[in-house]
């Protein structure tokens, strides 16, 4: 009968339950009449159940466990029995009787736990007799499950030395040999399992193998708890004949899983002490073996190990393990990805065990190098995600990239890496030096640096670079411009040399990286120039001029600047140069100052050519010259002059008018009474009075649209500024005359109502007539206006 | 019948790998306790009698692998357990938030018959690393997910040193005691296995 679909499996199953509780309601009776041939009866028909030859591993193992439970009850009978006076040894012949050799066995192994605790036999005896009695199980699944019951009864009275159990001198090779005997019974079970059945279910075999895989395994966990397997016992014995069935065996699924139990059962000192051997079987398993995923996990282990305590290295150091490591990983010959894993592994644990050894690290890194040579850039995904892994080690390890910048193989094993992987990379790079915010202070530190992240920097010949999402681009070049800016160093020769550094590199970015990488490199030398004018520094006595000066940097800038203007970004340069010119006037510096707002100027005239964008800049441009003081009367009117030249040409009146009053500000500036200049402050603001008027007729001409009315009231605010600045070209009549115009202009038919503009003017009244009330001076000064 | 059943005690102890399930289990029922880390394999368990109020008790303490990887044939032993464990390592943050999963996993599992009120206790271990300094998770953490579940109780443990292990395991027998049995009841008269059926399945095996 084919038993296909799972369907049919749960009938199975749920038949099999039944019958095992059936016969476990009677036996349980049986028992509570303390009636033993019927519970062996009813217990030896429950145990039939087991027999069948229906169910998938899972299955029968849902079947075993209601069994078992009810095993275990037995077993406390027996035991009760014994105490009323029924010899065990007795009872051991009498389970003996039962029809079916599977049910008798597994009476058997519970007899026999009983008569091991009785301790009327020697444990080591009733052992031998039952992992041979086991024999008469050939098949497959039910001998794995039946050995592993005999497994799990037997763990606690194994006759270990310090148990209770304990026998004769040889007493812990006998608790081995029984453990190692069932372990070779099992695994041959298991691996025999494979050439059963149809060639056509081999795929349905091999997971169902796969599914019994624990039951082998097992066995190495109850030979690691056995107390007296000392490093001795282990090496000379459990090792080698544990090696020796995993490697006779020949079958792929077996070795893989056995080499991974016995990495995890036992400890880590045993594994140093037996690195040689255990390394030494890798080469003779069968070459499907996925022996990269084993030797990693080893690898793994021991590096958690090395972690867990610095009195473990000496260990590490006197097995010589990272050369024994090293070795065992050059040979085998396999795929990208797995060549990668491996060094990844052995790199994690160098870094543990040897911290301070960075020359091991470099050749794990050098030895991957060449391991890879000659195959180009990595396409694998597996393989890249590896070398990722295997680059971020040294990162996570040391919390400082100048370490990685010591490993001369490092930039190598990145050339690896194909295009975005590589950016990938780099962004950890920068990742790390935020997080650690690491320090790195020398121009050839940032030099080295650059060279490793240069995918982030420059495009590379090889992509066209229109397949990049426009959000990762920007996320990309926003951590670019943090690292520049965390780049310092409180000398400025080597700061300035630092800047140069960056400067070089950045400028092969092109226009798309520029806008981003240029604004924060301007900021740390604005810094700078600070900083030596903070510093007081005088022009070199002796005319050294290779000495960084302020001069110096804002020539340098001048520079970066013009190439931001070449690549179309006018209004970030025309932003820049401002701000130059800003700090220059911090300086004193009037000739570089004056230097950058013509070049400003000639942004504005000829490259800017948006409205909008002009509208930004003018403003920009006043409020920056408002804020000179450097320049001498010529300088400034030259400038000023332009200045109001450019607000009167803007496109749209109403900005025209608006930047014309802004100007008005250039000619009186607070603190400094020689740039007062009254009579210049009144013509702007005449001067925005026509524009604002022209724009009303231009509206009226138009019909409807409102807006002008704002105007007036805007440049009434202007005049109430200066008016109270005590500007005496600004009148009480002017003012006077204003708010009538407004009122008049808001209240003829034509007016198209303008909520905000009402209430601007009531906020504007409101002042006035708060001014008043205040007495004193200013009171005063607005008494005369009328409201 | 029923007081038979009633003397052994099923415990099921879950949680993530290395968070000290089989050291715990081990200094419970051998007072011993091992530095070195040795990963455990399918499922088994240790007995040990316990006397609670006067009346002696088997308790049959399941320890698992906590990975997945040794665990190929699944959970079947959970059934009929009477009590879980879910152990956390209080240094290990990730080993705190899995015990929700380990706790569902075990109730859609076991699907005991009354899972709002399946007695769980929680134990926090390692509490003796590096003095306390190391640690991730505030007891008070800890108490606050075992309250929103119910009230589950929480014992700080330290199988390395023993600390509390006693108790905890004191107050795993009380709660196990306290969980209904869930045997299902087999009424030979109710199932109908007719000699028939039975017959034709047996015919498989030659053992
Ligand atoms: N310091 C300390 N280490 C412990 C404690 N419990 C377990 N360990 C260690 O943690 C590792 C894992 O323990 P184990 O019991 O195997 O964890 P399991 O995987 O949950 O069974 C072993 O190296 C133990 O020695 C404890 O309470 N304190
Ligand atoms: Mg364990």
């Amino acid at each position: 009968m084919m038993l296909d679909g799972t369907e049919d499996e749960e009938k199975f199953l749920a038949a099999g339950i039944a019958g095992l509780q059936q016969n476990s309601f009677y036996m349980h009776r049986a028992l509570d009449s303390n009636n033993l041939r019927d519970a062996l009866k009813y217990s030896a028909q429950m145990l039939s159940e087991l027999r069948t030859s229906k169910l998938s591993p899972h299955k029968y193992y849902e079947l075993y466990m209601r069994a078992f439970d009810q095993l275990r009850k037995l077993e406390m009978f027996f035991e009760e029995e014994t105490r009323r006076g029924c010899s065990i040894i007795d009872l051991y012949e009498l389970v003996q009787h039962a029809g079916n050799i599977l049910p008798r066995l597994y009476l058997l192994c519970t007899v026999g736990s009983v008569y091991i605790k009785s301790k009327e036999a020697p444990a080591k005896d009733v052992l031998k007799d039952l992992v041979e009695m086991c024999r008469g199980i050939q098949n497959p699944v039910r001998g794995l499950f039946l050995r592993s019951y005999l497994s799990q009864v037997s763990k606690d009275k194994l006759p270990d030395i310090g148990s209770e159990y304990e026998g004769d001198a040889d007493t812990v090779s006998d608790a081995v040999e029984f453990v190692l005997q069932n372990f070779t019974e099992m695994n041959k079970l298991w691996v025999r399992m494979q050439h059963q059945g149809p060639s056509r279910e081999k795929e349905k075999r091999e997971k169902e193998r796969s599914e019994l895989r624990d039951l082998v395994g097992k066995n190495l966990h109850v030979l690691s708890q056995i107390e007296g397997v000392d490093l001795d016992m282990y090496k000379d014995v459990v090792l080698p004949r544990v090696l020796e069935q995993v490697v006779n065996c020949k079958d792929e699924l077996a070795q893989f899983y056995l080499m991974d139990c016995i990495i995890q059962v036992f400890p880590d000192e045993y594994h140093l002490q037996t690195l040689d051997v255990l390394l030494g079987a890798y080469p003779q398993l069968q070459p499907s073996v996925d022996i990269k995923t084993v030797l990693s996990q080893l690898m793994e282990r021991l590096s958690n190990y090395a972690a867990s305590s610095a009195e473990v290295l000496p260990e590490f150091l006197q097995v010589e393990a990272f050369s024994k490591l090293s070795n065992a990983i050059g040979k085998p010959d396999m795929a990208t990805a797995g060549v990668v894993t491996l060094y990844s592994s052995l790199l994690t644990f160098t870094l543990h065990v040897h911290p301070d050894r960075l020359d091991y690290a470099d050749q794990v890194l050098g030895a991957c190098v060449k391991n890879l040579s000659g195959k180009g850039k990595i396409e694998d995904k597996k393989a890249t995600k590896q070398i990722v892994a295997l680059l971020s080690a040294p990162l996570e390890k040391y919390n400082d990239i100048m370490t990685a910048l010591k490993l001369s193989n490092y930039p190598h094993v990145m050339e690896f890496l194909d295009i975005p992987t590589n950016k990938v990379m780099a962004t950890v790079i920068i990742q790390s030096i935020m997080k650690n915010a690491t320090r790195i202070s020398t121009s050839d530190k940032v030099e080295a640096l650059f060279e490793l992240i240069k995918g982030l920097i420059k495009d590379s010949d090889a992509t066209p670079n229109d397949e990049l999402d426009e959000d990762d681009f920007k996320e990309e070049q926003n951590s670019v411009a943090r690292l520049i800016q965390m780049l310092y160093n409180e000398d400025p020769e080597e700061m300035f040399k630092i800047i140069e550094t960056v400067r070089k590199h950045i400028l092969t970015g092109g226009p798309k990286r520029l806008p981003f990488t240029v604004p924060p490199l301007m900021f740390s030398s604005l810094k700078l120039v600070r900083q030596l004018q903070g510093q007081g520094q005088e022009e070199n006595p002796f005319g050294d001029d290779s000495a960084t000066s302020p001069k110096k940097i804002f020539q340098l800038l001048n520079q970066t600047i013009e190439t931001l203007s070449g690549v179309l970004a006018p209004e970030l340069a025309l932003q820049l140069c401002l701000q130059c010119a800003e700090a220059a006037n911090d300086c004193e510096l009037e000739p570089v100052a004056y230097e950058f707002f013509t070049q400003a100027y000639i942004l504005y005239e000829e490259e800017i050519s948006d409205s909008r964008a002009q509208v930004t800049a003018i403003h920009l441009i006043i409020g920056t010259l408002q804020r000179m003081h450097v320049f001498g009367v010529e300088n400034r009117d030259t400038l000023t002059h332009k200045a109001t030249g450019y607000s009167a040409k803007l496109l749209k009146k109403p900005d025209q008018c608006r930047a014309v009053y802004a100007c008005s500000h250039l000619f009186w500036v607070d603190d400094h009474d020689n740039m007062k200049d009254g009579e210049r402050v009144l013509l702007c603001l005449k001067r925005a009075l026509r524009i604002a008027n022209a724009a009303q007729q231009m509206a009226n001409a138009a019909r409807g649209s409102t807006g002008s009315v704002m105007l007036f009231i805007e440049i009434l605010n202007k005049y109430l500024y200066f008016f109270e600045k005590g500007n005496p070209q600004v009148t009480v009549a002017a003012i006077q005359g204003l708010i009538e115009l407004i009122m008049n202009e808001m209240q003829s038919d034509t007016a198209t109502p303008d909520p905000s503009a009402d209430a601007f003017l009531a906020t504007t009244m409101r002042y006035i007539q708060f001014q008043k009330q205040k007495g004193g001076t200013v009171g005063e000064k607005y008494e005369p206006i009328k409201v | 019948m029923a007081s038979r059943r009633r003397m052994l005690l099923k415990v099921i102890i879950l949680g993530d790998s290395g968070v000290g399930k089989t050291s715990l289990m081990n200094q419970y029922v051998n007072r011993k306790f091992s530095n070195q880390y040795k990963a455990t394999i399918g499922a088994d368990f240790l007995t040990k009698e316990v006397q609670y109020e006067d009346r002696l008790f088997t308790l049959q303490i399941w320890d698992t692998a906590g990975q997945e990887r040794f665990q190929s044939l699944g959970v079947a032993f959970y059934r009929g357990a009477d009590c879980c464990v879910l152990v956390y390592d209080v240094n290990v943050m990730k080993s705190f938030e899995n015990l929700n999963h380990w706790r569902e996993e075990f109730l859609i599992q076991a699907s005991p018959s009354d899972p709002e009120n399946f007695p769980f206790v929680v134990l926090g271990n390692k509490v003796d690393v590096d003095g306390g300094n190391s640690r991730v998770v505030s007891e008070k953490k800890a108490k606050a997910w075992c309250a929103s579940k119910g009230n589950i109780p929480y014992f700080e443990t330290s199988a390395k040193e023993g600390f509390n292990v006693e108790a905890a395991f004191e107050c795993i027998t009380k709660n196990a005691l306290k969980n209904e049995p869930e045997e299902e009841l087999y009424m030979p008269e109710t199932i109908d296995v007719g000699g028939g059926g039975r017959q034709q399945r047996s015919t498989g095996c030659e053992c």
